[in-house]
């Protein structure tokens, strides 16, 4: 009895992917649309993408900045975040800032930074930058805001200074919080990055989809759509791994995050 | 009035083990009469009160009302929680309100008698305020207006003084028998202060450890209206309370030497 | 006294946008950026208000309201009534988790060409893709206020003599109200971001467009047009939000969630 509870409990997520490909199946059977293949077709084309050196090198060039832009903006705002939690002052200077930058779609300034810094990887990974900055800033930002007066306290008592009971008492105690900001930062590069390939097709998977779609490869555009798809929840999954492990010691928090577009 | 019949209650935790909270509870309760469930952090006093409150079914046995089955809550019998549970999102007044609307009431007669009851139990003046304005002793004031509001037949009280402070329990205490007083309605109240149980109650039902048993009831003779100043000074009331702590004691180490 | 702490509040944030424009202002006046890339603020208000008077340039703002709405109302019908059904039912919930789990990781935004072949370029393609994205934090935070209701609240309810086909609407909704409006507020946001970006991808109209026809002629103003339009929109429509949240949810408790 108990190991069919937890075993459907790990099955579920596959359970559901399977499903969803099922009903996808059916409606495009049912459908009969040209430009509507079905799940059967689509996941078909998944080889010769993968096979293709072209598609490779677009796919690397997309991995290579998100993970440059994702890696910046994880040093630069996990500290920031922190520091504004932390002291007042550095929390009044940048929260306006902040405040007007985050209901800006990060991905429609593209058009503009091209305009500034031409259509190479720099203006990309910029933009993806900008993206995972905001969420990681915000929850190291509470994180560091909600940790207990009386554990850095104790921290002044035994001797630790400012900056050091930033490093070790802060950091550690905002960790699970902080991780949660970078749960939604991954899944933000993610997006981020698709979506400024989509504007500005030069490389990268954004740019195979639209070429497929121009072309009248309907095959390969859903193939795509379920690489990228499935790209999305593999990150996420490793990423949830990782942070289980590394917070074990903290409470339960909400189990499913709150992703954001 | 009540009548608890043979009760049994086992929980499944989250060990998926079974965990025996009321062991074989059978006991009446008179009508107008204010008993008190007194015993130790989980014997099980609070189960029983949700039983009779039909928030949780009985495994084995009965509890009956009236002599009717008890399936499910109602306004016959009204619960005050410790955690208190009132609407956050509604005022002192839309609190105390609701149970009288809920009924059909129309809303000027509704109010009127909100206000009455909110003046009774000494918020007069507090009636647009939120919940979480309030202080943990008026929030419980509010609880006990409310519960009044839908006139229960009986009172089902949880530990509603526990997250209070000494000062505030002792004078809800005095302004919860002055109340009652009034209209005599049946109380069950749940307690694990012996001088409260003592001081409130007509009957004092002696819980044990888990799984919780009856151990004892003890009548409590003492005169009404009960004023705390003179009770405390009371041989008889002193007596009641040494005795019973004393039967306490005497069990525990029992338990402990198995 | 409450309306003066409306005022402050909207002084205090007005004072951001201001000093942000300030920043703008003086780094074209400094010669930090040359004006064919950055504009100074004044060259593009002016231009934005000039756009205002012309018909064409309502007739976007008009269509890419249209499809915010279109797609933020779906979404919230959507998310607030299956992220409450499966709070409230755990059979719903056995099936909606896990799909919500697979579903809400995966860029939405690469369903885009999916939904252009299904539904072809025009306002259909848009408000899906803006409702498949605004749709997932709503669900999320409705299941979550819904599910984390006190049990002694809906007992209390039930003993004033509620019927159990009541207590959904006058106990959990209420009280879920603060974490489902939070969600909404969410969901505003990337309906804004959304539609504006899938405008942005392939359109025929609307805001995001033109900021792309903008960009082809490498009109650096009329590309700034576009792009404060939307933050002000924005701004407006949260702002409204925020009002309306204040109104439902006054007395209760609020966390203080600024940024």
């Amino acid at each position: 009895m108990i190991l069919s509870e937890t075993l459907t409990k790990r099955a579920a997520p596959y359970l559901a992917c399977l499903g969803l490909l099922l009903v996808w199946q059916c409606a495009s059977l049912g459908l009969n649309n040209d430009s509507f293949p079905t799940a059967v077709e689509a996941i078909r084309a998944i080889p010769s993408i993968l096979g293709d050196k072209e598609s490779l090198i677009n796919f690397a060039a997309s991995l290579r900045r998100m993970a440059i832009g994702f890696g910046l903006a994880v040093v630069i705002s996990i500290p920031l975040g922190l520091m504004m939690g932390r002291s007042r002052a550095v929390a009044s200077f940048f929260n306006p800032l902040l405040m007007v930058i985050y209901p800006v779609p990060k991905a429609a300034l593209m058009p503009i930074i091209m305009l500034w810094l031409g259509v190479g990887d720099i203006a990309k990974t910029l933009v993806i930058f900008l993206g995972v900055s905001l969420p990681v800033i915000y929850h190291s930002f509470e994180g560091a805001k909600a940790v207990e007066e009386k554990m850095l306290w104790s921290g002044a008592a035994m001797g630790l200074s400012a900056p050091q009971r930033l490093r070790r008492i802060v950091l550690p105690a905002a960790l699970p919080e902080i991780l949660t900001g970078c749960r939604t930062g991954l899944v933000l590069a993610l997006i981020t990055m698709i979506t400024s390939e989509m504007i500005a097709r030069q490389s990268g998977a954004g740019n195979i989809l639209f070429n497929a779609l121009d072309m009248g490869q309907y095959d390969t555009v859903f193939a795509m759509i379920i690489i990228i798809g499935a790209m999305g929840i593999g990150f996420d999954a490793l990423f949830e791994r990782m942070r289980a492990r590394l917070v074990r010691w903290s409470e339960q928090q909400l189990d499913i995050p709150l992703s954001f577009s | 009035m009540i009548e608890i019949d043979h009760v049994w209650k086992v929980f499944q935790t989250s060990a998926r083990q079974d965990h025996l909270a009321l062991s074989d509870i059978s006991l009446a309760i008179e009508d107008g009469a204010f008993v008190s469930i007194l015993g130790p952090s989980g014997c099980g006093k609070s189960t029983l009160l949700y039983i009779v409150g039909g928030f949780v079914q009985p495994s084995r046995g009965s509890a009956r009302m009236k002599g009717k089955a008890i399936t499910g809550p109602g306004p016959d019998r009204g619960p005050v929680f410790q955690e208190f549970a009132l609407f956050p999102w509604k005022s002192v007044l839309g609190n105390v309100m609701y149970g009288p609307r809920q009924q059909g009431m129309k809303y000027a007669d509704a109010e009127a008698q909100s206000r009455a009851l909110i003046e009774m139990v000494g918020l007069k003046g507090f009636e647009d305020f939120y919940p979480k304005e309030l202080s943990g002793g008026m929030k419980q004031r509010v609880a006990l207006a409310r519960t009044l509001a839908y006139h229960p037949e009986v009172l089902l009280m949880d530990e509603p003084f526990g997250a209070l402070d000494a000062h505030t329990r002792t004078r809800l205490q005095n302004d919860l028998l002055n109340i009652w007083e009034r209209d005599r309605k049946t109380v069950l109240f749940v307690t694990h202060s012996v001088e409260e149980a003592v001081f409130l109650s007509d009957k004092v039902v002696m819980m044990s450890r888990s799984p919780g048993r009856i151990r004892q009831i003890v009548d409590i003779d003492l005169p009404r209206p009960r004023r705390r100043t003179e009770l405390l000074l009371d041989p008889r009331y002193q007596r009641y309370v040494v005795d019973i702590e004393r039967l306490f004691d005497d069990g525990s180490e029992a338990e402990l030497e198995r | 006294m409450k309306v003066r702490a409306v005022a402050t509040d909207l002084l205090l944030g007005l004072v951001p946008i201001a000093l942000l424009v300030g920043l703008w202002q003086a780094l074209v006046s400094f010669g930090y950026a040359p004006v064919a890339l950055l504009p100074p603020p004044g060259q593009v208000f002016s231009r934005l208000l000039q756009q205002l008077l012309t018909d064409t340039f309502r007739q976007e703002i008009a269509s890419t309201l249209l499809r915010l709405f279109a797609g933020f109302s779906i979404a919230v019908v959507l998310g607030v009534s299956v992220g409450v059904a499966a709070a409230v039912s755990p059979a719903i919930s056995a099936v909606v988790r896990p799909i919500v789990g697979v579903l809400a990781p995966l860029p939405k935004v690469a369903l885009y060409p999916a939904l252009l072949l299904l539904v072809g370029f025009g306002h259909e393609s848009k408000i899906m893709l803006v409702t498949a994205d605004a749709l997932f934090p709503i669900l999320l935070s409705s299941y979550y206020g819904a599910s984390t209701v006190e049990q002694k609240l809906i007992w209390s309810a039930m003993a004033a003599g509620t019927p159990p086909h009541q207590i959904l609407f006058k106990v959990v909704l209420p009280a879920a109200a603060p974490s489902i409006l939070t969600g909404c507020r969410i969901g505003l946001v990337i309906s804004c971001i959304v539609v504006f970006l899938a405008e942005m991808i392939t359109s025929t109209d609307g805001l995001g467009h033109v900021l792309v026809t903008a960009a082809r002629t490498f009109q650096a103003v009329d590309m700034f047009v576009p792009l404060i339009t939307i933050s002000l929109l924005g701004l407006i429509l949260n702002g409204l939000l925020e009002a309306l949240r204040s109104y439902l949810l006054r007395g209760f408790l609020e966390s203080d969630t600024r940024f």
